[in-house]
């Protein structure tokens, strides 16, 4: 009877028109169990998606290939080629004739046709599995590649067209590779160094987690825990051309529509827009709402921006004309622990969103609404 | 009276409060003179003379009878609500993990002592304060400021000593007391306590918990965009269970000896929920501990003392756990992740007179601690530590130095304080002041464990804090306030930090100060209404240099406030009560903030027949679905309660 009674008063106060929440967005899986060419054929991976690019009306996206428990490396790493209109998916084996040429791969470039991968292998620094490495799409090859040398843990690719640049995630630093014959040129050998990158004075494990060509000019970040900076370098011999102070652990950046850099950093919830000319100046954009959003993607498009923050699942347009400045006129979710880590934007209102947790590629609407 | 017995109340005279306080410890009821207080009856709120802690008693501290939420459903977090300098870091609803933050010190640097004994999670940190039975306890004192002196190495932002229920002496008693609310939740309690002779008896208390956990909850898909629709969701994975047990006896041997014997022990099991945004429902928690603790107690002339050995287990199993969610449970890459902790220490303790105006005590405590798990291997250290104090009594003034050495491990350290109290004048007014410096180990956690991305680091140096704090009290019959101001500094702060190429890893790099101001009041109103309040201010800031200097150090609300007014009379029952808490940082770059929260609770309750009460009680009375925790995990809105109560 008393229990009765509570429910009947729960209800009084608690059982209102409620607002349930609206069906998932549709999704593409990934190639999971076989098709991801387990090592131990009992033990498959993940997909787990990263780093994504846009080449001939068709989104690649590198996978990790991970083992769903200890997110070590449970086969080589693929490209997923996905055509966002049919939801068609092909994987490319990025692990050769050893099967562990390339794992973990991390970001990829396209650039003349071609694509570009940087591999970190178990981040270590020691075992097999790092390097940059060249697909062409239409045979869905491996063309050319480079292993990195003991210490190098690749991470962001810039392409030119004479030197494929390499950031490095274990030391603050910069190789190169010759795009012609494909041999390392900077940090080759003691005669030829890598790159230093200028980091932040402050925050603990400076790392280079992203590299990029804008107007020419070659652009690599450093990321602490407590802060970034973006350092500028001529594209042909890597000589520096100054720095400028970004957020907190900055993840990407991405050349703006109006000529400006935008830089998203992950630890402080804020997007940096840079300013390039004889020097670099900076100033915070935006500040993102959401409590923990750990922002790990930016992308342009006309006079919008696209990012993802990770946490929180969502993505977001913002325009860069708005009156006042910078704003988010977007804001979609992929799915509970969703965990989006990359997009592509299609058109100005639709992405392509590629999702760690869940392995999953879904392509939500950013109509804006404000 | 016997000759030892009358030298002890010949030093009451003269009043030294740790006199005082180590009488309370060692003393039985009966000798004291005390009545034990009624089981499950509505209690009158004592608002004088809140004695404070045993072992600090100079220090702010704040006195909370468990025995007035009788009709109320109150986990031990929700008891410490009510005491200023306390914020507490709940993971979700009933049953679910709750640590505690002392005057914003982490809940590592935070102790919490059962009868005395250093309770410790199974990695030898934070205390999961949901794991502790509320009904089992007394009460519960609360003592704020950097006390290792006085508590020993751990005590940096403070202690709280939960006191567990005592046998009677004088007849045999039973309560029992049923719960029954929203969201599944159910509870039982019932205690029994027979005495075997004038000074000797025996208490068994028992106490079962379940929760369903499946609360609704808003939440907000789209948050960069203002005004964004919430939508319902109903949380899942939360369910837990608990059951517990306290067994008390004291036998009394010859004269003022006695040996007294306590076990407490707990089992439970919960889910794992896991974040709004990232819910995990297939992970879960199970637990076990226990505690068993005798003391001889006795006195040789004038001087009072008592020999302790005590033993504690910790054990907690993970399962369906993953490093960045969960997993399937049972399947060969998804292992049961398996963590141990236990201790065990004897312990010699002894007060004297010296001379008319001061008493003085010493200890001596050695032992080890212990750890085992998938995740941390196999360790254990050498604990010993040896204290001394002084209360002395100089007119109006009273001063009380402490000083205490911990060896824990390869870490060793001093621990001084001084703490004076003044009663200027012929009111009950009483001005406090100390100051204290103490040290941390770091946790067998933070040395060796390894498991998903987080990196031992076997180098860690022991967290240091020093704080002063200042005090006024005014004590009358019918209403106790007191205010009081501190600052307190921390360095070599162990904080995780990336490290390269994929983890984090603990370091000592942080220093922060963090100030704050407490005011603490208890009024006994006409028609037997009472009325609490505790507020706290808060203003922690990051001192490590860089970047975050200047910072404020997340998690730490600036503004806290509590009110609760209580009425109890022969018949009929009833409190409302509301805790506000200010906007506080979620990140270390006063970048992201937890909104503002208020929380509305009342209850109303009769004696309807016999020693039989019934309650019915109301939280989240303003069912605000959108409330999380630091983590985003969310709170449940509006939940509703029956308590049935009888002494029999």
């Amino acid at each position: 009877m008393h229990r009765i009674r509570i429910v009947l008063l729960v209800c009084l106060f608690a059982c209102g028109g409620g607002n349930p929440p609206p069906k998932p967005l549709e999704h593409i899986a990934l190639p999971s169990g076989a098709l991801l060419d387990p090592y131990d054929a009992s033990k498959p991976g993940e997909a787990r998606p990263l780093y994504t690019t846009q080449l001939g009306g068709r989104v690649y996206a590198s996978l990790g290939n991970l083992n769903p428990s200890t997110f070590a490396p449970a086969g080589p790493g693929f490209l997923a080629s996905i055509d966002p209109i049919t939801g068609q998916v092909e994987a490319i084996n990025l692990g050769g004739t050893s099967r562990h040429q390339c794992t973990n791969p991390g970001v990829v470039r396209q650039d003349s046709q071609k694509l570009y991968v940087a591999c970190a292998g178990d981040f270590s620094g020691t075992t097999p599995g790092r390097g940059v490495f060249e697909v062409d799409p239409t045979t869905k090859a491996v063309t050319r590649g480079l292993v990195t040398g003991t210490g190098y843990v690749p991470s962001g690719v810039a392409v030119t067209a004479t030197k494929i640049w390499v950031g490095d995630n274990a030391k603050p630093q910069l190789i190169s590779i010759d795009r012609t014959t494909f041999a390392a040129a900077d940090g080759a050998d003691a005669a030829h160094p890598p790159i230093p990158v200028p980091c932040p004075s402050t925050g603990k494990g400076p790392f280079v987690p992203y590299v990029g060509i804008v107007n020419g000019d070659l652009y690599a970040l450093c990321a602490t825990t407590e802060a970034g900076l973006l350092a500028r370098f001529d594209a042909q011999t890597g000589a520096a051309k100054g720095s400028v102070a970004v957020g907190a652990e900055p993840t990407e950046f991405t050349a703006t529509g109006d000529g400006r850099i935008a830089v998203v950093n992950s630890n402080d919830n804020t997007m940096t827009l840079v300013t390039p000319g004889a020097t670099l100046s900076a100033q915070v954009a935006l500040t993102f709402n959401s409590a923990t959003a750990t922002l790990q993607d930016v992308k342009a498009r006309g006079r919008f921006l696209y990012t993802v923050a990770s946490t929180s699942n969502t993505v977001q347009k913002i325009d860069l004309a708005a009156p006042g400045g910078p704003k988010v006129v977007a804001d979609a979710n992929t799915g509970l622990a969703s965990n989006p880590f990359n997009l592509e934007a299609l058109d100005d209102d639709t992405v392509v969103v590629v999702n760690w947790a869940t392995s999953d590629v879904v392509a939500p609407q950013l109509k804006t609404v404000q | 009276m016997p000759r030892a017995f009358a030298a002890l109340r010949r030093s009451i005279r003269f009043a030294p409060p740790a006199l005082t306080a180590f009488v309370v410890a060692v003393v039985p009821l009966r000798a004291r003179g005390e009545e034990p207080r009624p089981e499950a009856e509505p209690v009158e709120i004592v608002v004088t003379g809140a004695p404070g802690s045993a072992r600090a008693p100079a220090a702010q501290s704040t006195v909370i009878q468990a025995d007035q939420f009788a009709g109320e459903v109150r986990s031990v977090a929700e008891m410490l609500s009510a005491s200023p300098g306390v914020s507490l870091h709940a993971l979700g609803g009933p049953g679910q993990a709750t640590t505690l933050s002392l005057r914003g010190a982490s809940a590592d640097q935070s102790l919490v002592l059962l009868d005395g004994i250093p309770l410790h999670g199974p990695g030898g940190g934070a205390v999961d304060l949901a794991t502790l039975p509320a009904s089992l306890l007394d009460r519960l004192v609360i003592s704020r400021g950097v006390l290792g002196a006085q508590f020993g190495a751990g005590a940096l932002g403070g202690v709280v000593e939960l006191i567990p229920r005592r046998p009677r002496n004088d007849r045999a008693a039973a309560d029992a007391r049923l719960t029954a609310g929203s969201f599944g939740t159910f509870g039982a309690s019932t205690s029994a306590s027979v005495p075997w002779s004038a000074e000797g008896g025996g208490l068994v208390a028992l106490q079962v918990d379940r929760s369903a956990g499946d609360f609704p909850y808003d939440q907000q898909l789209t948050p960069e965009i203002a005004g964004s629709p919430y939508y319902d969701f109903t949380r899942a994975n939360a369910d837990s269970w608990r059951g517990s047990a306290l067994l008390r006896g004291g036998w009394p041997i010859a004269g003022e000896s006695g040996v007294d014997v306590l076990f407490q022990g707990s089992i439970g099991e919960r889910g794992l929920p896991g974040s709004a945004a990232s819910p995990t429902p297939r992970s879960r928690e199970v637990d076990h501990s226990g505690l068993l603790g005798a003391r001889f107690r006795g006195a040789a002339g004038p001087a009072a003392y008592s020999v302790r050995a005590w033993a504690d287990v910790d054990r907690i199993e993970l399962r369906g756990v993953s490093a960045f969610g969960d997993c399937a449970d049972g399947t060969p890459d998804c292992p049961r992740s398996l963590q141990s902790a236990s201790a065990a220490r004897g312990e010699v303790e002894m007060g004297a007179p010296l001379g008319e105006r001061q008493w003085v005590r010493g200890s001596v405590t050695a032992g080890m601690d212990r750890a085992t798990g998938d995740a941390t291997g196999f360790h254990r250290r050498g604990v010993f530590s040896a204290s001394l104090s002084d209360d002395v009594r100089l007119g109006a003034v009273s001063l009380f130095p402490a000083l205490r050495v911990d060896v824990v491990g390869k870490d060793a350290g001093l621990s001084p304080a001084i703490a004076t109290t003044v009663r200027p004048w012929s009111a009950p007014i009483e001005l406090r002041a100390g100051a204290g410096l103490s040290f941390r180990a770091p946790t067998f956690s933070e040395l060796y464990l390894r498991q998903g991305g987080l990196a031992p680091n076997t180098d860690l140096a022991p967290e240091r804090g020093r704080s002063i704090d200042v005090g006024v009290a005014y004590r009358s019959a019918k209403l106790t306030v007191s205010a009081g101001a501190f600052v307190s500094w921390y360095r070599d702060l162990i904080v995780y930090e990336s490290f390269p190429p994929a983890a984090v890893k603990p370091f000592n790099v942080g220093s922060a100060r963090i100030s704050g101001f407490e005011l603490q009041a208890v009024a006994a109103l006409p028609y037997r209404l009472t009325v609490q309040l505790a507020y706290t201010a808060l203003q922690a800031t990051n001192t490590r240099p860089g970047t975050l200097e200047g910072h404020s150090l997340p998690y730490r609300p600036p503004h806290r406030l509590f009110v609760r007014v209580a009425h109890h009379a022969d018949r009929f029952e009833s409190y409302a009560e509301a805790n506000a808490t200010a906007s506080m940082p979620r990140n270390q770059f006063d970048t992201a903030f937890l909104p503002a929260q208020l929380l509305i609770n009342a209850g109303a309750g009769a004696r309807v027949a016999g020693t039989l009460w019934i309650d019915v009680e109301a939280k989240n009375l303003l069912d605000d679905r959108t409330m999380q925790d630091l983590f985003q995990y969310p709170l449940p809105g509006l939940s509703l309660a029956v308590i049935a109560r009888a002494r029999l």
